[in-house]
């Protein structure tokens, strides 16, 4: 009998076809989910060239795990906590590549694509630029709260820690960037004026 | 100065808009999708199972001493392994373990005799069978059947396997894991029979490949040309094939139809050679031939490969020939997303994603079809249209991964 690589069935089907290595689950699951995790990968890291081949991985450890996974309908949050883990590993590789490669301009670097409008180029570089200056668990708290949007208990869920741990990490992380943000002429807009889009309504 | 709190709730949504602006989501998603598929491809070949990539979770020691530990490690591990699978395989003969030689004839003259190979390989060869082992590689071993039968049990340990029989005029390439051989040499018959996984049979009178894959038992005879197999009750016995010379051929189940290599190529996770070899046996009588299903998997190829317009016409046929099925309809949303991605071909778009929602309303990948149906039409130009399933894509999923598209769409 051959196996068809497309899969067809729901969540549940779809998990138990990944347990048995269904050589087409694979691709529906990443098609189901992979917009998600490619959102938080890019909240947490800002633009960065290395995002497809992060969610690759994050499906790779997805598959690799998927034993580990007990209930069906958490599908989207183990994912968001697998993507958080992924994301945390590079940004600690990426600041051991700059240490070790202290004296090459080339490697330090950041790799970033350049977003279109240079207004919001140079503001989302200078977030990000205070963004890396944050202990990585603190970061991880602000963005997951501040640009993601999740609950304070969906939060700690997805960074694998106790909602009392998340709430202090939050609040360290709200008052350093904070701080820093207001000193930054070009985020003076984002911090007073909101969005492109309410800004296009208001005027 | 705002409040804190609305301070940075207004930067949230800023660096939200501006990371939606400055990449290219579609392009990576696709980038990734890609790889993913490949490596998942890859392993599934390899016949590897999830945990294969399995990963410490958080590291023990800290980044300093890791690093020495590690580098040193990483070196050690790398070396053992390079070595490891640069290493041809050994294998012993029988009971007593005496070790193999290349070139040796091994003869079971009472009792049948195994072969077990140093990767966990074992071919045991049955009573009153004759074999050599012609060579061994890192990757697997080459074996010649000169009469008798075999149980062969392949074990995927290495990154890549390669095992192969000869018998008489036939080659086997081992795709699978378990399955018997058994050769005849005075009525020049092959039989073959898969337990698990598949193999691929090729040269003496076979004009091309022929794919038998698990459950299928098989037997060709060169002496007539072309082989004509017919049916026979009980699958051969090692005994009964060696021992019955003239013994026509015995097919059990049916056997792939020459042409149809395609499909184990496709199922083992080959895409561009099953692809390749679905274009050899006539892509268009494989469309108007295969089942649904394989359509499918072929269309799936052609697209991961760049083949747009095969993958089109895969699809199209499926729809055709199988009008109210499951697979029609995810045929439909396949279409709709290609017209998107690859020809920005918007208003096909919507008619295909529509197609999917009309024949599956509450199929699996109902969410993704709205959602893509809400991008579609705006981008044809549909403003109402896409508000209206923008508003119908929040009610049924408020935190789907579009609804801050869809959000967006309705503010504006």
């Amino acid at each position: 009998m051959v196996t068809p690589l497309t899969f067809v069935g729901g969540d549940d089907a779809l998990v138990a076809a990944l347990r048995a290595g269904h050589p087409g689950a694979a691709a529906v699951f990443y098609d189901r989910h992979a917009a998600h995790v490619q959102r938080t990968l890019q909240s947490v890291l800002g633009v960065d060239a290395d995002l497809p081949d992060l969610l690759q991985e994050v499906f790779i450890r997805a598959i690799d795990r998927i034993e580990e996974l007990e209930e069906m309908d958490r599908v989207r949050s183990w994912l968001t906590t697998i993507a958080i883990f992924a994301a945390r590993a590079h940004i600690r590789r990426r600041a051991r590549r700059k240490w070790l490669f202290l004296f090459s301009p080339e490697q330090t670097r950041p790799r970033q694509q350049e977003p279109p409008s240079s207004e919001a180029r140079i503001a989302l570089r200078e977030t990000y630029r205070l963004l890396d200056r944050l202990p990585v668990n603190d970061r991880l708290a602000f963005v997951m709260r501040i640009v993601h949007g999740l609950t304070l208990p969906d939060g700690a869920a997805a960074c694998g820690t106790s909602l009392a741990t998340f709430k202090r990490r939050l609040s360290r992380a709200e008052k350093q960037f904070l701080a820093a943000a207001r000193e930054q002429p070009e985020l003076q807009q984002w911090l007073e004026g909101g969005t492109r889009w309410t800004r296009q309504n208001q005027s | 100065m705002d409040s804190p709190k609305s301070e940075l709730k207004n930067l949230g949504e800023a660096i939200r808009d501006a990371l939606d602006a400055s990449a290219n989501p579609g392009e990576q998603l696709r980038t990734a999708r890609s790889a993913l598929l490949e490596r998942v491809a890859a392993r599934n070949a390899a016949g590897v199972r999830p945990g294969w990539l399995r990963r410490s979770g958080r590291p023990a020691v800290r980044f300093w001493v890791a690093l020495g530990l590690g580098a040193l490690g990483l070196v050690g591990a790398a070396a053992a392994f390079a070595i490891w699978v640069r290493l041809p395989i050994s294998f012993q003969v029988g009971a007593a373990g005496t070790a193999g030689r290349l070139g040796d004839v091994v003869e079971a003259e009472g009792l049948p005799v195994a072969l077990r190979f140093s990767e966990g390989s074992a071919v045991v060869l049955g009573a009153g069978g004759r074999a050599r082992v012609l060579s061994a590689e890192s990757a697997g071993a080459r074996v010649l059947l000169e009469n008798g039968a075999v149980d062969v049990a392949i074990v995927h340990r290495r990154p890549r396997t390669h095992w192969s029989f000869e018998a008489g005029p036939f080659h086997v390439l081992v795709t699978g894991t378990k399955f018997r051989l058994d050769w005849n040499p005075k009525d020049q018959s092959l039989g073959l029979s898969t337990r698990e996984g598949s193999v691929l049979v090729s040269g003496g009178c076979l004009a091309e490949a022929h794919a038998v894959r698990a459950g299928e038992t098989v037997r060709w005879s060169c002496q007539s040309s072309p082989p004509n197999p017919t049916s026979t009750a009980n699958p051969p016995t090692a005994a009964a094939s060696a021992a019955a010379p003239g013994t026509r051929v015995a097919l059990l189940s049916k056997p792939a139809a020459p042409g149809d290599a395609w499909r184990e190529l496709l199922a083992s996770g080959h895409l561009v050679e099953g692809l390749r070899a679905a274009e050899r046996a006539d892509f268009g009588r494989v469309c108007r031939t295969a089942g649904e299903s394989d359509l499918l998997a072929l269309a799936d190829a052609a697209r991961l490969s760049g083949h747009t317009a095969r993958a089109v016409q895969a699809l199209v046929a499926l729809r055709q020939r199988f009008p109210r099925s499951p697979d029609a309809a995810t045929a439909a949303f396949s279409l709709g997303r290609m017209a998107f991605e690859r020809r920005a071909a918007y208003p096909e778009a919507v008619r295909w994603f529509s197609a999917y929602l009309a024949e599956l309303p509450q199929g699996p990948l109902m969410g993704d079809a709205v959602g893509r149906l809400m991008e579609a039409r705006q981008r044809a130009g549909d403003r109402a249209g896409a508000r209206a399933d923008a508003a119908r894509y929040l009610q049924r999923f408020p935190e789907g991964p579009y609804a801050p598209e869809a959000r967006v769409m309705l503010s504006e």
